[in-house]
């Protein structure tokens, strides 16, 4: 056991794991972050803080991660290396151990171009740091949870003791580049993975054949990556726009089908095509989890926190194991 | 080479409006090659801010010159006395000649008529690309001869973000993504394995982060100080 | 540029460019000018409407500047780099054609010259070497006096060339051009007649031998003395002082050169219908310019070739014609003229008159008491680098000491002899000090630029039909009138006035290479624009970041620097917006059309010359519009202009934009370079945009 999360303890019982994520608000106000902490918990093994997702400005990840423990749901603090340098980061790192936080993954960043985006005005302006990449800041987490050493090489006298995740894109440009990506953060320390959205899951399937054959499956947890799908019209924009993520022309099909089922009546098209993108989610659950290496899923339903509760159940994930305290 | 951009003619106008006469300087090196700020650019500057003096109703006598390189002094020396005579410098070299030839004119203030950009070398006429950021540690050796540094928006060293897509980066589809090319490079070179290392953290210190910058090459230096000393 | 004031750089630009030209291959042409006149430079002019200017560079080297723009062999046609690609440019005409259209300003300009020196030169001989001499030395401040032994000036030019080729008030522009400098002139004027060789020697500081070659040779054959054979100079003369001789009904005209055709074709003017030529030579062997021989032909004069005289046959005193032998070869292996003849092959040639055109030598029996020495075949002995003649003083020039050759080779004579009679007096070495006119030249056109070069035939010359214009001795060419010289101007390429790179300023940045549309700049340390390359269109200066390259000829900056004149006041109380019109010289020309009085127009060789800061200049100036009007692409002179030019436009507008005038005021226009008043029509509708916008006002 390296840190002792819940996290770690499903994921090593050998059970399929199930992570989701919880986006804090633009906003000083706690409530929001409680509120879906009370709706997720129980229905996940962790949640993922967002660290500031697509640069904008948001309650920072350790903030909000150590409200949702308070709220009893174990939080995944995510720390991007866009806004901090190496100091700043172990420093983070250092006070987010002493709140209580387990689990860390560690991300490149949204370029903070996105921030500006729709209505908001956000930082595109903003210098970024990139001292050290997600490689180098895996490292860093493992250098001080295991050596108890800083960087820099000066001790710590309590080394912070993190779960430590990274993410991964597996379908992602240079697409015969990936493996060996996911193999560096592995060798970096990486203790789980969590993916990028997957919907072609055949592609997924090659990449994992070859995660296999260098036997990393065995070396890090691989959380598939499940984005639930709202509408058609979001499963053409990830297919066209979103880095990494291809959608099969069937599954954007079915939702189509779905939304002209409704006629022009707008609020049933909006519930059919979410019907129909809860069916395709379980659906993805089960052929990722059926993909040999995997050894769980992590679930984003952006902005849709309350459909992660009749997801886990469809996918027969629920009840989710509970572990004696120590 | 080092490439700039002009500055807008309000900006420029702003730094020069109070002044009666205004020397437009050109250097004609790098930032000439760039269609920034040689005699050719000088000498439009100079003839828009003639007409603006002249649309805001202003006795502003404004001419142009150049000289080779404003980063040399023997360069500036043939033609001080004529800067001189001028109230306002407005130099059109890199941010370099503007430093350095600021150093050279007591009360004379210098200013900068174009944004210092980059080193950049072009691509195709009018097509200018930043390919080295001075880091003061290269490591194109690793990583096929593309520099991750300044050609990865995200300066990562160790492979690419999750945010390439059909080999551009995801700041923008004019740009290509630098570990596209660089494991496309790699492969070419039958070198890609290279790229498993995982490069630890960087000393950024020889770069911008330690300081600022100064190399002495002591040997040169010496024969210099003897020399003086002679002299 | 470093080291240079900013004032001193202005001032000293058109000066720096032309002492550019020196330095580097002269254009083919000026190098086969025996007077290395600039025709690159005045076709140019000419291109541009500059006809004074034209003029003042023609004059500057060639006294004889008419007489040559009706006479002239012009080597510069032959040397014409245009050969390879079509036919060679029109000089000879586009001369003419400056010199007429410049006639009133010349005339405005000739003016007496102050005699600073008190040293007095006597010229014997008024022919081109002659007057050349007396030009240089008044102008160099001399007392000249000429001695003509005719009533008339001009020597050979006035008494030997028919007025059908050379008007006599033609030749009288280039002899009042001279006398009006204060030369003394005294005609009717024989050596041994009215004055004596000694009078003349006493008289001056200095004296020059100018006589020429002024006496015909004859034939030692038998039945050649008597009535019925002439020679070809007496024969000249009497044409030129309109004295007819009786001449039968058929004239025979022995000899093959350029004087032959004269005297037959004078000879056509008496009205002889049957003229015939018999010279040694073939068709292609003939020592006579081509021209010359197919306008003969024209004029229905025959021409036996290869057929040498052997006797003149006469029934009792009258010519009967002329019994010629077949001539076998004119040259020998050597090329050397020794003509060898079948005596087994004669016929007769049958002639009422028989007229001998084999060449000319110099009548200088007046030297016979003097001092000067002459040679035991005749000629005078002199030294050709000094120009002196075996007495301390006396020099010689022209003809009569070079042989027979061209009016404006003897002028260059003149030139040197005039020199070298400078000298003397200012008592410094002569010899290597006189002017040379063998010069580097630009080397051939490439093939590669040939080929994107677009084909225009010359503009052709229109001549009298041949049976009207044998009825008078009256010019029979046309003039060029304005839209065709213009035309016929822009076909020059412009060799040796291209572009030059000051390397200096040259970064070595590789732009002019990248653009240039025929290779012509080569960079290495520096760029190197090669003139045998380059078509002097200008698109590279424009896009040079160091203004290191300028043009040897009208370089933009001539403009930019003069722009507030072309501009000119701009009311602010105007009605009418004012329009600046850059506009191409090679279809438009510049007086072909009238554009509306608000449009100024800037002629420039070609739009790819214009910067965009000659845009801001002109709105600097006070325009209210600017337009650059284009050539349609099929008839543009060059290749690749468009887009760079449509480029600059661009600058120029977001530039203008920054300082908050509207873009539109910039604009490119196109006109069908075919019809020349689509150029008039697209400046009066865009002046018509612009009104509608509205006038520029200062802010203040």
């Amino acid at each position: 056991m390296k840190c002792g999360s819940n996290l770690e303890k499903v994921i090593l019982s050998g059970q399929p794991a199930v992570t989701a994520e919880l986006g804090p608000p633009m906003s000083a106000d706690p409530h929001e972050v409680i509120k879906k902490a009370q709706i997720l918990k129980g229905f996940c093994d962790a949640a993922n803080i967002t660290d500031c997702q697509t640069a904008v400005v948001r309650i920072s990840s350790i903030a909000a991660a150590v409200l949702a423990l308070r709220e009893g749901l174990e939080p995944v603090m995510q720390m991007t290396c866009r806004d901090r340098n190496r100091i700043a980061m172990q420093a983070d790192l250092l006070g987010a151990a002493a709140l209580g936080l387990k689990n860390c993954l560690c991300l490149a960043g949204d370029h903070q171009k996105f921030s500006a985006a729709g209505r908001l005005k956000g930082h595109p302006g903003a210098k970024n740091v990139y001292d050290v990449d997600t490689c180098q800041l895996v490292g860093i987490l493992k250098k001080m949870r295991d050596e108890g050493l800083q960087e820099g090489g000066d001790k710590l006298e309590v080394a912070p003791k993190y779960f430590i995740g990274a993410s991964w894109t597996p379908m992602g440009d240079p697409l015969d580049f990936r493996p060996m990506n996911l193999m560096k953060k592995v060798n970096s320390g990486a203790d789980f993975i969590q993916t990028q959205g997957i919907y072609d899951i055949e592609l997924f399937r090659s990449q994992m054949e070859k995660i296999r054959n260098m036997g990393l499956h065995e070396r890090t947890a691989i959380l598939g990556g499940i984005i639930v799908p709202k509408s058609a019209m979001m499963l053409k924009y990830m297919d066209s726009s979103v880095a990494g993520v291809s959608v099969p022309k069937a599954l954007i099909d079915r939702m189509a089908k779905a939304k002209a089922a409704a006629g022009e009546d707008k609020k049933k098209a909006k519930e059919l095509q979410e019907q129909e993108g809860l069916k395709i989610t379980v659906e993805l659950i089960h052929q990722v989890l059926e993909t040999p290496g995997v050894k769980g899923v992590h679930i984003q339903a952006i902005e849709w926190e309350t459909a992660i509760e009749g997801i886990v159940k469809a996918a027969g994930l629920y009840p989710r194991p509970t572990f004696p305290v120590e | 080479m080092i490439v700039g951009t002009q500055k807008p003619i309000d900006e420029i106008w702003s730094m020069v409006r109070d002044s009666k006469r205004v020397l437009v300087f050109g250097c004609n090196t790098c930032v000439a090659i760039c269609h920034a700020g040689g005699e050719k650019e000088a000498e439009t500057i100079a003839t828009l801010l003639r007409m603006r003096a002249s649309q805001e109703g202003k006795d502003m006598e404004v001419n142009y010159l150049s000289v080779m390189r404003h980063c040399e002094p023997e360069y500036f020396e043939p033609v001080m006395d004529e800067v001189k005579t001028y109230d306002l410098i407005l130099s059109t070299a890199c941010g370099v000649g503007v430093n350095f030839l600021a150093d050279r004119t007591g009360t004379i203030p210098v200013y900068p008529g174009i944004n210092t950009s980059f080193y950049g070398a072009v691509q195709q006429p009018g097509d200018f690309t930043e390919l080295c950021g001075g880091c003061g540690n290269c490591i194109l050796h690793l990583t096929g001869g593309i520099c991750p540094i300044v050609r990865c928006s995200k300066s990562l060293m160790n492979g690419p973000c999750g945010g390439t897509k059909n080999g551009k980066c995801e700041v923008s589809d004019e740009v290509d993504c630098a570990w596209f090319l660089i494991v496309e490079r790699m492969k070419q070179l039958g070198t890609l394995e290279k790229l498993a290392e995982v490069l630890p953290p960087r000393n950024w210190s020889p770069s911008t982060h330690g300081g600022p910058r100064r190399i002495v090459i002591e040997h040169l230096r010496e024969i210099e100080q003897q020399e003086e000393k002679k002299g | 540029m470093s080291g240079e004031s900013v004032k001193e750089k202005r001032e000293s630009y058109l000066e720096r460019v032309a002492a550019l030209k020196e330095t580097r291959p002269y254009s083919p042409c000026r190098a086969a000018c025996p007077v290395n006149t600039d025709v690159q430079a005045y076709v140019g002019l000419i291109a541009q409407g500059r006809y004074s200017e034209a003029f003042e560079v023609i004059r500057s080297v060639n006294p004889i500047a008419s007489v040559c723009s009706m006479i002239c062999h012009h080597p510069c046609e032959q040397a014409c780099r245009r050969c390879t690609v079509d036919e060679p440019l029109s000089v000879r005409h586009l001369k003419r054609f400056a010199l007429e259209s410049s006639a009133d300003y010349r005339r405005s300009k000739r003016k007496l010259v102050q005699k600073t020196r008190n040293k007095s030169i006597g010229i014997i001989g008024s022919g081109p070497s002659g007057l050349t001499a007396a030009n240089d030395l008044a102008d160099l401040g001399y007392q000249v006096t000429i001695y003509e032994r005719h009533p008339v000036l001009g020597g050979m030019l006035a008494t030997a060339i028919p007025p059908y080729r050379l008007p006599r008030e033609t030749l009288q522009e280039d002899i009042d051009d001279v006398v009006a400098k204060g030369v003394e002139v005294k005609t009717n004027c024989e050596i041994g007649r009215d004055i004596t060789m000694s009078d003349i020697l006493k008289g001056h500081d200095a004296v020059l031998i100018a006589v020429g070659l002024s006496q015909s040779r004859s034939l030692n054959i038998p039945g050649v003395e008597g009535p019925g054979v002439l020679l070809a100079i007496p024969f000249l003369e009497d044409v030129a002082f309109n004295r007819r001789p009786d001449l039968g009904d058929k004239v025979l005209v022995i000899g093959g050169g350029n004087v032959a055709m004269d005297v037959a074709r004078s000879a056509r003017r008496f009205g002889v219908k049957d003229v015939e030529m018999v010279c040694l030579e073939s068709a292609e062997e003939m020592p006579a310019w081509k021209w010359e021989v197919d306008e003969a032909l024209e004029e229905g004069i025959t021409i036996s070739h290869r057929w040498g005289p052997k006797a003149v046959k006469r029934e009792g005193d009258k010519v009967k014609g002329l019994e010629v032998v077949k001539v076998t070869s004119v040259f020998d292996p050597e090329g050397r003229f020794n003509p060898t003849f079948d005596n087994s092959q004669t016929k007769l040639i049958g002639a009422d008159t028989i007229i001998i055109t084999i060449g000319q030598m110099a009548n200088i029996s007046f030297l016979k008491d003097s001092q000067i020495k002459v040679d035991e075949r005749g000629r005078v002995v002199w030294d050709p680098k000094t120009h002196m003649s075996s007495v301390n003083g006396v020099f010689v020039s022209g003809e009569v000491v070079t042989g027979p050759g061209s009016a404006i080779n003897a002028a260059a004579s003149g030139h040197r002899s005039a020199m070298a009679i400078h000298l003397y007096l200012q008592g410094e070495k002569i010899e290597g000090a006189l002017p040379t006119y063998e010069k580097e030249k630009i080397a051939a056109l490439p093939a590669d630029v040939a080929e994107k070069i677009n084909r225009e035939p010359r503009i052709k010359i229109h001549h009298l039909p041949p049976e009207t214009r044998c009825t008078a001795f009256t010019a029979f060419e046309f003039s060029y009138d304005e839209e065709a010289a213009l035309k016929e101007a822009g076909r020059c390429r412009g060799c040796g006035g291209g572009a030059v790179v000051d390397t200096k300023k040259c970064m070595a940045c590789l732009t002019c290479q990248r653009i240039c549309p025929y290779g012509a700049p080569v960079v290495t340390a520096w760029s190197e624009i090669r003139p045998e390359f380059c078509q002097a269109c200008g698109l590279c200066a424009p896009e040079c970041p160091g203004e290191a390259i300028s043009m040897v000829s009208y370089d933009v900056r001539e403009l930019r620097d003069t722009m507030q004149s072309v501009v000119g006041g701009v009311d602010p109380m105007r009605q009418e917006p004012v329009i600046v019109a850059f506009l191409c010289t090679h279809h438009v020309g510049v007086q072909g059309f009238e554009l509306q009085e608000n449009v100024r127009k800037v002629p420039v060789h070609c739009t790819s010359r214009i910067d965009v800061i000659d845009l801001l200049k002109a709105m600097e100036c006070g325009a209210d519009g600017v337009a650059v009007v284009r050539c349609s692409d099929n008839s543009c002179k060059y290749k690749g202009i468009k887009n760079r030019v449509t480029a600059r436009v661009s600058q120029a507008k977001q530039l203008i934009g920054m300082l908050g005038i509207e873009a539109g005021r910039i604009e490119i226009l196109t006109a069908d370079a075919h019809d020349r008043n689509s150029y008039a029509a697209v400046c009066a509708e865009f002046a018509g945009r612009i009104k509608e916008a509205g006038l520029r006002t200062a802010k203040s």
